[in-house]
C-alpha cells in the first residue's frame, strides 16, 4: 500500500487546487463568468479600484470597532453579573438562551426605522448581534471558576476587591477570550449583513450595489475583501488566546468546564 | 429560591415589560409611531394572519426552511461522522473548517443569486449552505462524545458492530445529536431570513422587510413577534427532549 502523503501537504495541495480552479474553470468557460469570475480578474479589480474599496472598506471598519465595544462592554458587564449572582443566573440564563433562538436579523428592519440607514443603524444591530455570544461565554466562564480557589483566598483573608482581581478575573480570561473571538466575529458579519441589506456606504454595500449590476468581478473583490478582514480578525484573536491559555488549565473545574465548552461551541460557526 | 417562585418572578418581569410596551406609547413617553402600544400590535397580528397574502408567504417560508434542513442534517452529519471517525480525514479538513467556521456564509449570498436567481431554489440552497457547517461541527463533537472505554467494553462482551452502533453510540450521542438538530434549526431559520430579507418576491422575511421599509411599525412588529413565538417554541421543544434523553449518558 502506498504511504498517505501527510496532513499538512493534502491541505495545501487543496488550498492551491481550489485557487487554480477559480482560475481556470471560468476562463475555460465550465463555470460561466457572470458566476464566478477568475481570480486573476477579481484581483486586478482590487487592484485597479483600491481606492473605492479601502474607503467603503474604512466606513465598515469604523461600525465594526463602535459595535465591538457594545458587544464586548455590555456583554462582558451583563455576563458577569449573571454568571456572578445566582439569583440573576437562575432567574435571566435560561431566559437568555431561549432569546437565542430568535433569528436577530429579524430586527434589522425596527433598527432602520428607528435610526435611519446610516452607521447607527448598522453599529446598534451588529452590538446586539455580538452580544449575545460574549455574554453567555462570560456567564460560563464564571460560573466554572474553581470553588476551592476561592475559598482558598477567602480563608486567607482576601477582600472582595482582591477576590476579584486576583482570583476570578484571572481564572475566566481564557473564557471570556473566547467569547469575544466569537462576538468579534459575529459583529464584522452583523455590520456587512446589514450593509447589504439596507445602506449607502461599507463594503457589504458595494457587494449589494455591483450585484444589482451584475458586475460578477467587482462583487467577488469586495466578497474576497470580507473575507480576509474575518481570517485576520480570527487570526489576531486565536493567536491572543493561545497566549493566555497557560491560565486556561489552572483554574478550571474539570468536568463542568467540559459540559460549558460542548454548549458554547456549536455556537461558534457563523452565519 | 424554589423553581415555582423563580417562574413567578420571571413571568412579573415579562409582564412588566409587556406592560410597559403597552403603556409607555399610550402616554406618549415613547412616541407611538416608532413603538406602536402592544395591543396596537397584536390587533394588527390577529388581522395580518386573516390575510391570504401573509398565508401564502407563511407556507413559502415554512417550505423553505423545511426543504433546506432536509438537506443539510444528513449531508453535514455524514462529513462530520467522517471526520470524526477517520484521523487522516479529521487531521486534514480540521484546521481548514476551523477557518471556515469563522467566514461570514452570508457574503456569498449574492453567488447564489447570481446562480440560481431570487426563487425557492436558491433561498433552500443557501439555507442548506449556511447550516451545513454547523451540523458538520455539531456531529463531530457527537461522536467524539462517545466514551472508548465504553466502546471497549463492549467490544470486548462480543458485542457486533452494528450493537455497538445501537447500543453505545446511538445512546451517548442523543443529547448531542438533538442540540445538534436544534442549533442547526436555529441556523438554518436565520440563513432563510437573511435569504429572503435581502432579495424575495414572496416569504415572511420579504414582508418584514418590506413593512421596515414602508414605515409600517405596527405589522412589522406584529412579524417579528410572530417570528420569535415560532422560534423560541421549536427550541423549547426540542430543548425538553434533550433533557428527557439526558438521562440515558453518564
Amino acid at each position: 500500500m502506498m504511504r498517505r502523503p501527510a496532513p499538512s501537504t493534502v491541505r495545501w495541495v487543496i488550498l492551491a487546487a481550489l485557487l487554480v480552479f477559480w482560475e481556470l474553470f471560468p476562463r475555460t468557460g465550465i463555470i460561466p463568468e457572470l458566476f464566478l469570475p477568475p481570480l486573476s480578474k477579481t484581483i486586478a479589480v482590487l487592484v485597479k479600484d483600491w481606492r473605492e474599496y479601502a474607503s467603503e472598506l474604512s466606513v465598515t471598519l469604523y461600525e465594526v470597532a463602535f459595535a465591538m465595544l457594545i458587544a464586548c462592554g455590555a456583554g462582558i458587564l451583563a455576563g458577569a453579573l449573571t454568571g456572578g449572582i445566582a439569583l440573576l443566573r437562575n432567574l435571566l440564563l435560561p431566559v437568555f438562551s431561549s432569546l437565542y433562538a430568535v433569528p436577530i436579523v429579524i430586527l434589522y428592519p425596527i433598527f432602520t426605522a428607528w435610526f435611519g440607514i446610516g452607521s447607527q443603524s448598522k453599529i446598534i444591530f451588529a452590538g446586539v448581534y455580538g452580544f449575545f455570544p460574549v455574554m453567555l461565554t462570560t456567564a460560563a466562564g464564571i460560573r466554572t471558576i474553581d470553588a476551592q480557589l476561592l475559598l482558598a483566598a477567602r480563608s486567607m483573608g482576601a477582600s472582595l476587591p482582591q477576590q476579584i482581581t486576583r482570583v476570578i478575573i484571572p481564572a475566566s480570561i481564557p473564557t471570556v477570550l473566547s467569547g469575544l473571538r466569537l462576538g468579534g466575529a459575529l459583529t464584522i458579519i452583523g455590520v456587512v449583513v446589514s450593509e447589504m441589506l439596507t445602506s449607502a456606504a461599507g463594503i457589504g454595500y458595494l457587494v449589494t450595489r455591483y450585484r444589482t449590476i451584475l458586475d460578477s468581478p467587482h462583487v467577488f473583490g469586495a466578497i474576497v475583501m470580507i473575507l480576509l478582514l474575518s481570517i485576520a480578525f480570527d487570526t489576531l484573536a486565536r493567536a491572543i488566546e493561545r497566549r493566555t491559555m497557560v491560565w486556561q488549565t489552572a483554574g478550571r473545574r474539570q468536568k463542568e468546564g467540559e459540559r460549558v465548552d460542548v454548549a458554547v461551541k456549536p455556537a461558534t460557526a457563523v452565519v | 429560591m424554589t423553581r415555582l417562585q423563580l417562574i413567578a418572578i420571571r413571568l412579573a418581569l415579562l409582564a412588566l415589560v409587556l406592560g410597559a410596551w403597552e403603556v409607555l406609547p399610550r402616554n406618549g413617553l415613547i412616541d407611538p409611531l416608532l413603538l406602536p402600544p402592544l395591543g396596537d400590535v397584536l390587533k394588527t397580528l390577529v388581522e395580518l394572519l386573516g390575510r391570504p397574502q401573509v398565508h401564502e408567504a407563511i407556507a413559502v417560508t415554512a417550505a423553505e426552511v423545511i426543504v433546506a434542513f432536509i438537506i443539510a442534517v444528513p449531508l453535514g452529519a455524514a462529513i462530520g461522522v467522517a471526520i470524526a471517525e477517520s484521523d487522516y480525514l479529521g487531521q486534514i479538513f480540521k484546521p481548514l473548517l476551523f477557518y471556515v467556521f469563522s467566514v461570514p456564509k452570508s457574503i456569498f449570498l449574492p453567488m447564489f443569486i447570481l446562480i440560481m436567481g431570487i426563487g425557492f431554489q436558491q433561498k433552500v440552497a443557501y439555507a442548506a449552505f449556511s447550516t451545513l457547517f454547523v451540523v458538520i461541527m455539531s456531529a463531530t463533537a457527537a461522536v467524539e462524545s462517545v466514551k472508548a472505554d465504553h466502546v471497549l467494553v463492549a467490544r470486548s462482551y462480543g458485542a457486533t458492530r452494528m450493537q455497538i452502533l445501537t447500543r453505545v453510540y446511538v445512546p451517548s450521542m442523543m443529547p448531542i445529536l438533538l442540540e445538534t438538530l436544534r442549533i442547526s434549526m436555529i441556523f438554518n431559520f436565520t440563513g432563510v431570513m437573511i435569504a429572503e430579507m435581502y432579495a424575495s418576491r414572496t416569504g415572511i422575511g420579504h414582508l418584514i422587510s418590506n413593512w421596515g421599509e414602508n414605515f409600517q411599525l405596527p405589522q412589522l412588529f406584529a412579524g417579528v413577534i410572530l417570528l420569535a413565538a415560532v422560534a423560541i417554541t421549536f427550541n423549547e421543544t426540542v430543548r425538553t427532549l434533550e433533557h428527557r434523553v439526558s438521562a440515558w449518558r453518564t
